[in-house]
């Protein structure tokens, strides 16, 4: 085969204009695929999973978020083996100004500070500002994004209106930091929490989530494991999964979408497969002669077939190359054009969906000839060299 | 092997298509020795192409016997037929039927890609048959670039760069000027004389014919013996 190649190169570029529409109808329609399945893989896959993300689990009530965990949990993980860390995750909700602006929708969480940056070790932040975050009660801190929509400076004063804690909440920006996911999040001190609610509150001590940080990567099944085997016969039983886990159940309410977006897929395959079959028949078909030709010097059916499918894998592989170059450059402009679905701003062609594409566009390839090449190489030479396309 | 190159015994072949039924060669006796040098003539659907075809494996016979270099050539399957004509059948057409996306080289090249010969000896032998038909300045030309006589030159050097036992010839001036055409026949004199090649040529014309030692005709499908030619035909027996 690969002796062949020259002659498979000059062949596949032959009828130079049919080739480059070729190749564009492949790029066009693998382009399309290749953001659908980035757009797919973001979606329901997250973008790639950092190093310090996959050291972290989240803790939560095995029913569901609703449900509550009493605090004394925190202690306990702390002491299962393979934990390095482990803080109160407590997501509050509230709403900030006018919350039917959907704009002014961001997380908030209240955590605690002398853990935060043992758990989020891809999170940065200037020396003052941590200390600052540590010291003041009050304190809170915001993803850079976050705080360059807002215009917030440190030392800004930012409210937020309880929902499900009843409390009101003032804050002053002592933190602005920096994190690989640009998640537009804020942080404040859970103390500061515990002290609103009041003495009495059944709200005080209990979590709905905690975050949890594994030595080391290999250890993340077996803590999950043993964390949510320590309280299984307990009247709050728990659910530890992967933090990455965690963030893609929130989509799952999009399944109708995952169907949606599969189903496009697949049109634009099939649709590429005819449109490719038919082009790729013809261009056999006018070369039955070279078929007859090549069969006279010694060339088998099978060597036929193989110089056929390779053409056609050439023509493929180039039309896949340029499409995925395409959907990689789209995919940046889709990322940085979008900020309203967090997760697509994972959205990007990677090395592993590019690799797939270029397989679909290869599989498009050879299976769009096979037909004719299997005609072609059965014709008989006399009949081949007979004809004169 | 024996000296006999080709044999054959009541060789038919009958083409059957829809309702009509052709007989294209009826029990056809040949032998021809090595180092022979046959023009096989006839007129047009006198079935010559197809007795080539036959010596060439291109196709099957309806019945009788055939054997080329010792081969009976209905026991192989195709697969062995498409390497037994690699190696052992130099073919060479009317048409000349070049490839046209490869140049000169790559065209003779083309039939040794089927050995084991490497690259750079693939090359080496190539340019050797090239410079043999007098094309060792034409290497790097497509098809295009090249005259009829050139092209036929070319097309006889992808025949004889795997050094086939036999070479088999329908009408190779066919579509050629006098001159291109006296070329051709010199050359396939010359392979034929110093490098011992058995050559079968198919030709319309007397003249191409003279440059055989050996003249046969066939009529309506019919090998006439030897020396035996229809009154149409204006047969030299043999060249001086
Ligand atoms: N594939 C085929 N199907 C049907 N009939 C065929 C086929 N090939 C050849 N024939 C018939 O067989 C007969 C002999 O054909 P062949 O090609 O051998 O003649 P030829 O002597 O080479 O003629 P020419 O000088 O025109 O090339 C002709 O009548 C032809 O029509
Ligand atoms: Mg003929």
């Amino acid at each position: 085969m690969l002796r062949n190649l020259t002659f498979i190169l000059k062949s596949s570029m032959r009828n130079r204009r049919r080739s480059v529409l070729t190749i564009t109808s492949i790029a066009v329609s693998l382009c399309l695929l290749g953001v659908l399945m980035a757009m797919y893989r973001a979606l329901f896959f997250g973008g790639p999973e950092t190093p310090a993300q996959a050291v972290r689990m989240i803790t939560h009530h095995k029913v569901g978020l609703a449900d509550v965990m009493p605090m004394s949990y925190e202690n306990k993980i702390r002491r299962v083996p393979g934990v390095k860390e482990v803080m109160l995750w407590q997501w509050f909700g509230g709403s900030y100004k006018d919350a039917r602006d959907r704009r002014n929708f961001f997380a908030r969480f209240a955590v605690e500070p002398d853990r935060f940056f043992t758990i989020y070790s891809d999170v940065a932040m200037p020396a003052d500002q941590k200390a600052a975050f540590l010291q003041e009660r009050t304190g809170c801190i915001v993803n850079a994004g976050l705080a360059r929509k807002f215009g917030w400076k440190l030392g800004d004063r930012i409210t937020l209106v309880g929902d499900i804690f009843p409390v009101t909440l003032e804050f002053k920006l002592v933190g602005i930091y920096t994190d690989p996911e640009n998640h537009e999040a804020l942080f404040f001190n859970k103390e500061y929490l515990r002290e609103s609610l009041g003495a009495d509150s059944p709200m005080r001590d209990v979590a709905s989530m905690f975050e949890v940080r594994a030595r080391n990567i290999a250890d993340v099944p077996r803590v999950a494991a043993s964390i949510d085997q320590m309280f299984d016969n307990s009247p709050a039983p728990t659910r530890t999964e992967s933090e990455r886990n965690f963030e893609l159940s929130f989509v799952a309410f999009l399944g109708n979408l995952k169907l949606f977006l599969l189903a496009i897929c697949g049109a634009v395959t099939f649709t590429i497969l005819l449109v490719s079959a038919n082009t790729l028949s013809m261009s056999v078909r006018e070369r039955l002669r070279e078929v007859g030709i090549l069969k006279t010097l010694g060339f088998t059916q099978d060597a036929i077939v193989g110089l056929i499918l390779g053409e056609a894998g050439v023509l493929a592989l180039a039309g896949g190359t340029v499409g995925i170059a395409l959907a990689a450059l789209l995919c940046g402009g889709i990322r940085n054009g979008v900020s309203g679905i967090q997760n697509l701003r994972a959205l990007a062609m990677t090395p592993g969906l590019a690799l797939t594409a270029l397989g679909i566009a290869l599989f498009i390839g050879l299976v769009s000839s096979l037909i004719p090449a299997l005609g072609a190489s059965r014709t008989t030479i006399l009949d081949s060299l007979r004809y004169s396309g | 092997m024996s000296d006999v190159v080709i044999e054959t015994r009541k060789l038919t072949k009958e083409f059957v298509r829809d309702e009509f039924h052709v007989i294209a060669l009826k029990d056809a006796d040949l032998e021809v020795r090595r180092g022979d040098f046959v023009a096989l003539m006839g007129p047009s659907g006198s079935g010559k192409s197809t007795l080539l075809h036959l010596i060439a494996a291109m196709d099957r016979p309806s019945s009788g016997e055939i054997r080329v270099l010792g081969q009976d050539l209905r026991a192989l399957n195709d697969r062995a037929i498409a390497h037994w004509r690699n190696v052992h059948i130099g073919f060479i057409f009317q048409s000349f039927n070049l490839i046209p996306v490869l140049n000169a080289i790559e065209n003779v090249e083309l039939p040794l890609k089927l050995t084991h010969l490497k690259a750079k000896e693939r090359m080496e032998h190539a340019e050797t048959a090239l410079t043999l038909v007098g094309l060792g300045d034409r290497l790097h030309h497509y098809p295009r670039q090249l005259s009829g006589g050139q092209e036929q030159r070319v097309a006889i050097a992808r025949a004889l760069v795997t050094d086939p036992d036999l070479i088999l010839a329908d009408e190779p001036t066919g579509n050629l000027d006098a001159g291109s055409a006296q070329e051709v026949l010199t050359m396939l004199s010359r392979l034929n004389k110093e490098f011992g090649k058995t050559v079968v040529m198919v030709t319309h014309d007397p003249h191409a014919a003279s440059f055989a030692a050996r003249v046969l005709h066939l009529e309506k499908g019919l090998l006439l013996p030897e020396g035996q030619s229809a009154e149409w035909s204006a047969s030299q027996p043999a060249a001086s």
